[in-house]
């Protein structure tokens, strides 16, 4: 676990969007397309929105991340039309990339629940 | 695994359709983009301000594309081939390095390849027949020995009975004598009537010999089958040569067939032309008939093809029978039936059946052990050239290390660079091997003149690479490379990134005390001194053989063979014809003597009789020879007691023999031999005189009780053939055709002379042994120069590290001497490890060779120490150029550089 908190490359823009950390960009993404395939722009506009404005996905860590997802066969990736009717591509889960959600969830509570433990603590 | 078929099924279409590819990674930025301007517009930023936040908010477009791409790329696949790449370029840069270490792989393989080539033309490749797995050699076991050659009556009694076989055949090479007076000699061969249908090749042309064909005064007359290449070079491809005459050795036969090409009968190393009737060989071998000759011929080599499904186990259990029912039989034949068989019951005799489906040839039997023991140096030779190319690219390697430290600092991963490294070895790896290979065929081929003697051009070894010898290669390529290759790389990518970057070339030197390259050194050293040994002990045993001597003076004697067999004189008169060609031959100029004698020594054949003396004692065999006068002197063999023959010894003056030393030693013991007789009743010999021992059949072996008979007293042949025996000194040319223009004139009607050297045969006969020993020495003295390559590279290498060590210790006030003792120091403590290991190695080693020695002992002190003496003088010299090169160093100049 510490491996993970002490990662160094980190993504956000400015200090109060927030940081997310590289494993945790992948896990966002799986709950982006939990409910149906997405484009790129619209994952980051959904995280955007979800977070209460507060993560910033960069262009430049999510399409690497979704392209290495892809050849890791978390994700499938087809081309289809946009609601203004252009050609995008869509993503959308595999049942190993669904399998994937539903572990990193669990860790995340686990992960989460524990260091609100830990701030919380007199 | 299915993710990783998935994540390569879209690397591959990456690679297969790149602008597609790219055109996707674009349109879908230029997607996100538009929408981002959408965004940003409704957020109300201007038109001139669009395209700059853009920028900064999506990043570098061409540099997200880069990145997607590399996303996709076979990371492992394109590494390899950019390593490839820089390891040609690095190569290049050291061409010494480069070429030395290709030269070495080359030697290694090169012969190794080449001795195998010959390992398998001559004991592993199978007849190009169908099936011939199923083919058998027969021979006969008498107690415990083994003998090879049937007589006619054995041959068709098993041809008669061979339950576990389909065919049984037999077969007797000759060299026919085609067309009319003054031709040609044709290499031939009899074969009985199962021959063809065993080696069930269908004919090219007519039809081939039947067992109908193998019968006296068969219906069909004499038929004959001809090779497609005779038909080809000799009857330029005649359309009706089937049905058309030959004449062989002035016998009528028909060609009924034509085999096709590449069928060369049971030996491959003869390549037959024509092929007759066994049963026709009274009539071509006349006045000799060996069919006739029963229990005393034994002439014929036996193969047979087993029944589908029989075992070779199941094929001479069923031998048993057969022997039973031979050694059953009646016992009053006028053949030699009755002495054979009570000796064949007492010395238990029984047929016995060997895997043949590589043919029958006496070559086998000569080189198998010798080939077996020069592909040993072989392997050791290749395994020095292994550990001389790890030493070096060892040394190499250290050189390096600030190169290889700096990668590994800027992020390289250890994985990376050594395969970098091996990828390097296996580039030197292939160049070797290919330049190996080439060189390969030349070896084979110059090595198998040099085993037959380029003496008889009828005889034929075909050392052309195939599928074995390849794989043979190719093991011995990627052995070389995964030893070569994997040490040095992980040894030199295995330390510490901060102590190498800070160690200046100063204090590396102490890399010196590496152990594993000093181990590598002396591993070398010890292999090379026991192949310069195995050298040593192989050709001082030649050496000893020529050198002790077969007991007469071979130098400068030269034979003229001739074939007297098909002209009209017989008995006295051939007799006085024989004494004027000797008489004309010895007043020839350049000829110091001239005689005649029946057998040539070591060419395999001999001729044995045995006297029954009057008190019923029986003498040993004695190799016996018809000679004429003044025989002793023109071989230089010493005439001990009594007279040589004379012209006037003739049937009428009583039947005269003199003896070797040895022969009268067995037979008089303590008495004086000259004037005694041997033999009784008629065939009673007055012992007239005593020569020196020869070693006429095996020079490796002492000499055999010999006896010497005139030729005019040959009551036995009416129509002998000689071959004159001549001390010539001067060109053999003018000789030559001096002796045809003799014989032109007085018999005519013979086939031409057969010129020959004594020094010839007995070559032929030590091939092996010539063979090996030039071999062994061209190991030694590649492992010498592989050695002495290895000493100097790797001590160069180091001594050049420390230039500015030297530098300082110079500045400082050391002498030249000081230096040179410094550097030349290292390499003594490796080379004492190394010579005194390599010395234990090859006295265990050389108890293989024993057998090969004559007169050499495995542990010959000579040897042993000159051989150690050559591997420290080699040493010396390869360690004594780097230091010597380091005291010449200009202290200025080498503190500077640093």
């Amino acid at each position: 676990m510490d491996a993970i908190l002490s990662h160094k490359s980190l993504m956000g823009r400015d200090d109060n969007s927030g940081e997310l950390i590289q494993g945790t960009l992948e896990m966002l993404v799986l709950k982006a397309l939990a409910r149906g395939p997405l484009h790129g722009y619209a994952i980051a506009e959904w995280i955007h929105q979800s977070s209460q404005q507060v993560l910033r996905v960069e262009e430049g860590a999510l399409y690497p991340a979704l392209h290495r997802m892809e050849l890791r066969g978390m994700l499938d990736a087809k081309w289809g039309a946009s609601e203004s009717n252009r050609r995008a591509r869509f993503y959308q889960l595999t049942a190993e990339g669904r399998k994937r959600l539903q572990s990193e969830s669990t860790r995340w509570a686990r992960l989460s629940a524990a260091v609100a433990f830990v701030m919380q603590a007199t | 695994m299915s993710q990783r078929l998935r994540g390569f099924r879209l690397r591959l279409a990456a690679l297969l359709h790149p602008r597609r590819q790219q055109r996707e990674y674009a349109e879908e930025l230029a997607f996100h983009q538009h929408l981002l301007r959408q965004r940003l517009q409704r957020e109300g930023i201007t038109p001139v301000d669009l395209d700059p936040a853009t920028r900064r908010t999506f990043g570098n477009p061409s540099r997200l594309h880069e990145q997607l791409s590399e996303l996709r790329q076979f990371s492992r696949f394109e590494n390899i081939l950019r390593d490839s790449g820089y390891a040609t370029r690095v190569l290049r840069k050291s061409p010494g390095f480069t070429l030395t270490a290709i030269l070495t792989i080359a030697l290694g393989i090169g012969a190794s390849t080449a001795i195998f080539s010959l390992i398998n033309a001559l004991l592993l490749r199978s007849l190009p027949v169908p099936d011939a797995h199923q083919l058998v050699v027969f021979d006969y076991h008498e107690d415990n020995d083994a003998h090879g050659g049937f007589c006619a009556p054995l041959f068709r009694h098993l041809e008669s009975d061979h339950p576990a076989f389909s065919d049984v055949f037999g077969a007797s090479g000759t060299q026919l004598q085609i067309g009319g007076g003054g031709s040609t000699l044709v290499n031939s061969v009899l074969v009985s009537g199962q021959y063809f249908r065993a080696l069930q090749t269908p004919p090219l042309l007519g039809r081939y010999l039947t067992p109908a064909d193998d019968r006296p005064g068969a219906p069909s007359g004499l038929p004959a089958v001809i090779s497609e290449r005779y038909w080809r070079e000799v009857l330029h491809r005649d359309p009706h040569v089937i049905g058309s005459k030959l004449l062989a050795n002035r016998i009528p036969f028909s060609i009924v067939g034509v085999m096709p090409e590449g069928f060369m009968g049971t030996d491959p190393t003869e390549h037959r032309q024509i092929f007759i009737p066994l049963a026709a060989e009274p009539l071509i071998d006349a006045p000799y008939n060996n069919i006739a000759g029963g229990y005393h011929s034994w002439w014929l080599t036996t193969m047979g093809r087993r029944k589908p499904g029989i075992t070779l186990e199941q094929a001479n259990a069923s031998l048993a029978s057969v022997t039973r029912s031979v050694l059953s039989g009646k016992d009053d034949d006028a053949d030699g039936a009755a002495d054979w068989l009570k000796d064949a019951r007492t010395q238990h005799f029984r047929y016995n059946a060997e895997s043949g489906s590589s043919g029958y040839t006496y070559l086998r039997q000569l080189y198998r052990q010798p080939l077996q023991a020069v592909f040993a140096l072989c392997c050791g030779m290749l395994l020095l050239a292994c550990l001389n190319l790890a030493s070096l690219l060892f040394a190499r390697a250290a050189t390096r290390q600030h190169e290889l430290a700096t990668r590994l600092a800027v992020g390289a991963s250890r994985r990376r660079l050594v395969q970098q490294l091996l990828i390097e070895s296996l580039l030197l790896a292939f160049a070797g091997s290919a330049a190996g290979l080439v060189a390969a065929p030349f070896i084979a081929r110059s090595l198998a003149v040099l085993l037959l003697g380029g003496r008889d051009p009828s005889i034929y070894l075909d050392t052309s690479i195939d599928w074995r010898v390849l794989a043979a290669a190719a093991g011995a390529c990627v052995l070389a490379t995964l030893i070569i290759g994997m040490v040095p790389a992980l040894h030199a990518t295995g330390r510490s990134l901060s102590s190498q970057l800070k160690a200046s070339p100063l204090s590396r030197a102490d890399l010196r005390t590496g152990l594993l390259p000093r181990l590598l050194l002396s591993t070398q050293i010890a292999l090379a001194l026991v192949l310069v040994i195995g050298a040593g002990l192989i050709s001082s045993s030649l050496v000893r053989m020529y050198r002790t001597g077969p007991g007469f003076d071979p130098h400068n004697i030269n034979l003229v063979s001739v074939r007297l067999t098909k002209q009209p004189l017989e008995d006295e008169p051939l007799v006085r014809l024989y004494r004027s060609l000797q008489d004309r031959i010895a007043a020839l100029p350049g000829v110091h003597a001239a005689s005649i004698f029946s057998t040539i020594p070591y060419s395999g054949s001999t001729m044995t009789n045995e006297y029954s003396m009057p008190s019923g004692r029986i003498t040993p065999q004695l190799y016996t020879n018809w000679i004429a006068p003044q025989y002793f002197q023109t071989m230089r063999i010493p005439l001990l007691a009594g007279r040589d023959f004379a012209w006037s010894d003739t049937l009428s003056t009583g039947s005269k023999i003199i003896l070797s030393r040895s022969a009268a030693a067995a037979i008089f013991p303590h008495q004086i031999a000259v004037g005694q007789h041997i033999g009784s009743g008629k065939d009673s010999l007055e012992v007239i005189g005593i020569v020196g021992d020869v070693k006429y059949s095996d020079i490796r072996k002492p000499a055999p009780p010999e006896g010497y008979l005139a030729i005019t007293q040959n009551e036995r042949d009416k129509k002998p053939s000689y071959v004159f025996v001549v001390r010539l000194e001067g060109p053999a040319a003018p000789f030559a055709s001096a002796v045809h223009a003799i014989l032109v004139r007085d018999v005519p009607d013979i086939p031409a002379p057969i010129f020959d050297t004594l020094g010839a045969y007995l070559d032929h006969s030590l091939s092996a042994q010539r063979m090996m020993a030039m071999l062994s020495v061209f190991f030694a003295v590649s492992a010498l120069l592989v050695t002495a390559i290895g000493l100097y590279g790797t001590l160069a290498y180091r001594t050049a590290r420390r230039t500015s060590e030297i530098g300082i210790r110079m500045a400082l006030g050391a002498q030249r001497t000081q230096v040179v003792s410094l550097v030349f120091r290292q390499n003594v403590a490796v080379t004492l490890i190394g010579a005194l290991a390599g010395l234990g190695a090859a006295m265990l080693a050389a108890r293989a060779l024993a057998s090969f020695l004559y007169g050499t002992s495995t542990h010959d002190p000579l040897v042993l120490a000159l051989s150690t003496l050559l591997l420290a003088a080699v040493a010396s010299v390869a360690s004594l150029l780097p230091a010597i090169r380091a005291a010449r160093i200009n202290p200025l100049t080498a503190i500077r550089t640093e």
